[in-house]
């Protein structure tokens, strides 16, 4: 079946090739970045790693209370819009003086809201790392939420979430956190139009001054810094910036699915179906996280996984499949999903259902096993050599109160796994009799392939649900 | 396809022309160590030691990009790439991807305009098996039937996935160049036609290697936590043997001047919003108003405090968001061909294009007439330095400039004093490379706006 290239076999003739791949040469040191831990007074955690691959600073300041759960109940997704107004102004700063500023310092500064925390993601020029401080500190403290500017953020807000529902990314994603989440804070992804146009400036101001406090907040600085020259910085910069009362959580039950369910969101004229299949698993502090990790590694998680070799490699039904553990600080889901053209919807479906089953139900093999260890710990390496990489991985310590040792300790957890380890895993949380599966697709192109899977409930690309 | 950040210049700056008081800030130098040097059969070979971290990048870089593919065959450079992790003689198909991630490293490709690469990050003590898996399909591709058709599938996905299922279908790139440009080899579709990746045979494949993916034809790259000597030891075991190959015919790629506006008027069948796209052909990298017009498109569209985001998106509250660069792909160094600056913008409905398009005019007029601030024209240098770092900072993106150098320049020590051509631009070069280039018998505008579509039926 073969057909070697012609010219190659000539190659091959008078030179020797190595035929099987070459061995590892000795170990090199692992340079594990030295990590040092402060406090202000104020009871901001500081938390500074010399990392000098280029001249430059990059830095996370995480606001720990303001998660999409706060004042959820009166103000609909106050968090993400009080984020993405909070640099476009502040008591002393314009927008356009906050933008031009850090253009001069070769500098980023973004806010995003998610289900746990607000965070700030900054850089600059290491040259210039105090002025880079004392924007975020001044973004983080006293934003002012200018009226044109919030009436600007409110209309473009709107406009975006509009575009985003004509994207099959988009409605697969956020009907999938519903499907999963249920009424768990957990399930926002982006407020409604009226929740939008209710926001005033006052209620993003309290909003601000309530959940925005040094007290439930940790910033992680990484790059070419001096750890004593750059805390004394920092604590220059934010020592002003007053304490708060922290907010007690808030501790909605974490939700439970009861029954396999399709979730379909109708997209006339779409010629693939999206297609996510998850379901709930587990929060970032549990013991399992290690094992799920390497599962997922092995199931979707990397290149060389299962579901790739079956659904790409083998049938090329689709370029992207994948699979996700995502682990938040109360719970957690896992999802396994794919783009495929629209006649081969139902044999996708057939496809990861079996996959994910083959893991529940038979162990995988030690060379799967100990390729995974490998993928997961050389990769984990790769991630530390950057500043924001190290910045994430530390941030992940402070967010969800792992133990400090998290990153020494990686290699021995992940190498300690077995495959009963595994296979326990799988079972338990690529729960399959219970699963969701979302589809974005075109219903009538697809319905037939669809529903022997399991109930379906319909939905418009705006969310509303449709009677079929 | 994957999207590189813009990049820019090197240390050393202008700080003496800054007139706001950073000229008592020294900027520190970046030093690269550069290894260069060329086998017999032709391949070029840069290394590059840093030992920041256990990390090597091992990357070839093949002097063909989706200009160069046959007529017939658009997005068969795309296909090739695909085909090189179907196997070699020691290597099945899929393998090169399990060796590299089963010792703990990742690996991926990619097809632009003027060169495809393969790269794997991988634990710096595992660096000779990137070199031998680079080396064995470099020598040995050997592509089955079966895995032809198996990728033209996987790739006729992607191209749904990415362009023909998305809103917009690309058409910042897509249909841009298709209109921008009238030489077909700059000019047509480099995802491809689905019926044409379809139409791809076994025999278009030899070709296409045979011609190409010779080691005279490309440029091995290592970066990272390696010994430079050692490191040449295992390139001349792996590489030496492969033989090189005629040079390949090079590609007639020249562009007739353009002489007046192109507008097009498109409708999108998924969009909810209109979207506009603009393309102005830029000078050739070796021309002197080459470093001038690559500063204008950063203070022109570079980031939120950019004269064009500032204008459209907060004075006149027109659109939504502004993309686009100086090459779409990638950067400065990365191509060889002809280029446009492209600007990619979602104007709020109850707008038209042409309102968008007399406030990006007004900005321009601005700068041919007044020029720009010593201000501005020095904050964009630094903004150029700040991400040049960020693009060497890890060991993939300082293979990448180190091959583009070498391949296109034949010189990656250049890496060393990119900045040297722009941080010797002045304000007056900005406003006359602005009076000379953005004009609009030098630009290509498409509108594309929302089919009127019916609405669904509701209820709950």
């Amino acid at each position: 079946m073969k057909t070697l290239l012609a010219i190659l076999l000539l190659a091959t003739v008078s030179f020797a090739q190595q035929k099987t791949p070459p061995g590892p040469g000795a170990a090199r040191p692992l340079n594990l970045p030295k990590i040092t831990e402060k406090k202000l007074a104020n009871g901001l955690t500081v938390v500074l790693a010399p990392l000098p691959n280029v001249p430059k600073v990059s830095a996370i300041l995480t606001l720990r209370s303001a998660t999409t759960a706060s004042d959820r109940d009166a103000h609909p997704g106050i968090a993400q819009i009080a984020a993405s107004v909070a640099n476009e102004g502040t008591d002393t700063r314009t927008s356009k003086q906050i933008k031009e500023e850090l253009r001069s310092i070769g500098g980023t500064l973004g806010l995003g809201s998610d289900a746990d925390s607000t965070t700030m993601n900054a850089s600059s020029l290491s040259e210039f790392s105090t002025r880079l401080f004392e924007l975020m500190s001044d973004v983080a403290q006293h934003p002012s939420f200018p009226e044109t500017e919030v009436k600007l953020a409110q209309e473009n807000t709107i406009q975006q979430i509009r575009a985003g529902r004509a994207d099959a990314n988009f409605l697969v994603n956020e009907r999938f956190q519903k499907a999963v989440f249920g009424n768990h804070p957990y399930s926002f992804v982006v407020p409604d139009e009226k929740s939008i146009s209710a926001l005033t400036r006052n209620d993003l101001r309290a909003f601000v001054t309530k959940y925005y406090i040094p007290n439930a907040a940790h910033l992680i600085v990484v790059g070419d810094i001096d750890v004593a020259k750059t805390f004394a910085e920092i604590e220059k910069a934010f020592s002003g910036w007053k304490s708060g009362i922290v907010p007690p959580e808030e501790n909605p039950a974490v939700p439970t699915r009861d029954k396999r369910q399709i979730y379909f969101v109708n997209r006339p004229g779409s010629i693939q179906s999206a297609i996510y299949i998850g379901n709930v698993s587990i929060p970032r502090k549990n013991k399992d996280y290690f094992a799920i990790r390497t599962a997922n590694t092995i199931y979707g998680g990397s290149f060389y996984s299962r579901l790739t070799k079956n659904i790409r490699e083998t049938r090329g039904y689709t370029y992207s499949p994948f699979s996700s553990s995502n682990t938040l600080a109360k719970s957690g889901s896992f999802v396994a999903g794919a783009f495929v053209r629209n006649e081969v919807t139902g044999p996708t479906l057939l496809e990861i259902f079996y996959e994910l089953d083959r893991m529940r139900v038979l162990p995988v093999t030690d060379e799967e096993l100990n390729a995974a260890k490998e993928f997961s710990t050389g990769n984990f390496s790769i991630e530390l050599a950057s500043q924001f990489g190290l910045a994430g991985r530390i941030n992940t310590i402070y967010t969800y109160d792992l133990d400090k040792n998290f990153i020494n300790d990686f290699r021995p957890k992940i190498e300690g796994l077995t495959t009963a380890d595994i296979q326990r895993v799988a079972a338990k949380y690529f729960d399959t009799y219970h699963a969701a599966i979302v589809i974005v697709g075109d219903w009538e192109k697809v319905k037939d392939q669809v529903t022997p899977f399991g109930d379906v409930t319909m939905y418009d690309a705006e969310g509303n649900v449709i009677t079929r | 396809m994957r999207r590189l950040l813009v990049t820019g210049l090197t240390a050393l700056m202008l700080l003496a022309n800054v007139p706001n008081g950073f000229k008592d800030v020294h900027a520190k130098p970046l030093n690269i160590p550069v290894v260069y040097y060329k086998l017999p059969n032709g391949l070029k070979v840069v290394i590059s030691e840093d030992h920041i971290a256990p990390v090597v990048e091992v990357a070839v870089y093949y002097n063909v990009g989706f200009r160069l593919e046959p007529k017939g065959r658009t997005g068969f450079a795309h296909l090739f790439e695909h085909m090189m992790f179907q196997g070699s003689a020691n290597v099945k198909k899929f393998d090169h991807v399990k060796y590299v991630e089963a010792n703990g490293g990742n690996t991926n490709g990619h097809t632009d305009f003027d060169y495809t690469n393969y790269y794997q990050t991988l634990p710096s003590n595992r660096v000779e098996l990137g070199l031998w898996l680079e080396s064995d399909r470099m020598r040995s591709l050997d592509i089955s039937e079966e895995n032809l058709k198996n990728q033209q599938a996987v790739v006729s996905e992607e191209v749904r996935v990415n362009v023909l299922n998305q809103p917009y279908q690309f058409f910042e790139w897509i249909s841009l160049w298709e209109n921008a440009f009238t030489n077909w080899n700059n000019s047509h579709n480099g995802y491809g036609e689905l019926a044409e990746i379809n139409a791809a045979t076994i025999e278009d494949v030899r070709s296409f290697f045979k011609t190409y993916y010779a080691p005279n034809n490309a440029v091995l790259t290592i970066v990272g936590d390696v010994d430079v000597n050692e490191v040449k030891k295992m390139v001349e075991k792996h590489f030496a043997n492969i033989p090189s190959q005629p040079a390949p015919p090079r590609a007639d790629l020249t562009e007739p001047p353009q002489t007046k506006e192109k507008r097009v008027s498109q409708t999108d069948k998924l969009a909810n919003l209109p979207a506009l796209a603009t393309g102005y052909h830029l000078p050739p990298q070796n021309s002197p108003d080459f470093p001038a017009m690559a500063l204008l498109v950063q203070i022109l569209q570079a980031g939120d405090s950019s004269r064009w985001y500032q204008r459209l998106v907060k004075e006149k509250e027109l659109t939504l968001d502004l993309s686009g660069g100086l090459n779409y792909f990638g950067n400065e160094f990365d191509y060889t061909g002809p280029m446009i600056m492209t600007t990619r913008t979602t104007y709020k409905p109850g707008h038209t294009a042409d309102e968008v398009i007399k406030e990006m005019d007004a900005v321009i007029a601005d700068i041919t007439s007044k020029g720009v601030t010593e201000k501005e024209l020095a904050d964009a240098k630094v903004q150029y330095r700040s991400n040049f770092y960020s693009q060497v900072e890890s060991s993939f993106g300082k293979a990448h400039l180190l091959s583009a150098l070498a391949l296109f320049r034949d010189d990656p020590q250049q890496i060393n004093s990119l900045l040297t051509p722009f941080e010797n631009v002045t304000a007056a070069q900005v406003k006359a490379a602005a009076a000379k280039y953005l004009v609009a018998t030098n630009r290509t505008v498409i509108d594309r706006v929302p089919e009127a579509k019916p609405q669904p039926k509701t209820g709950q």
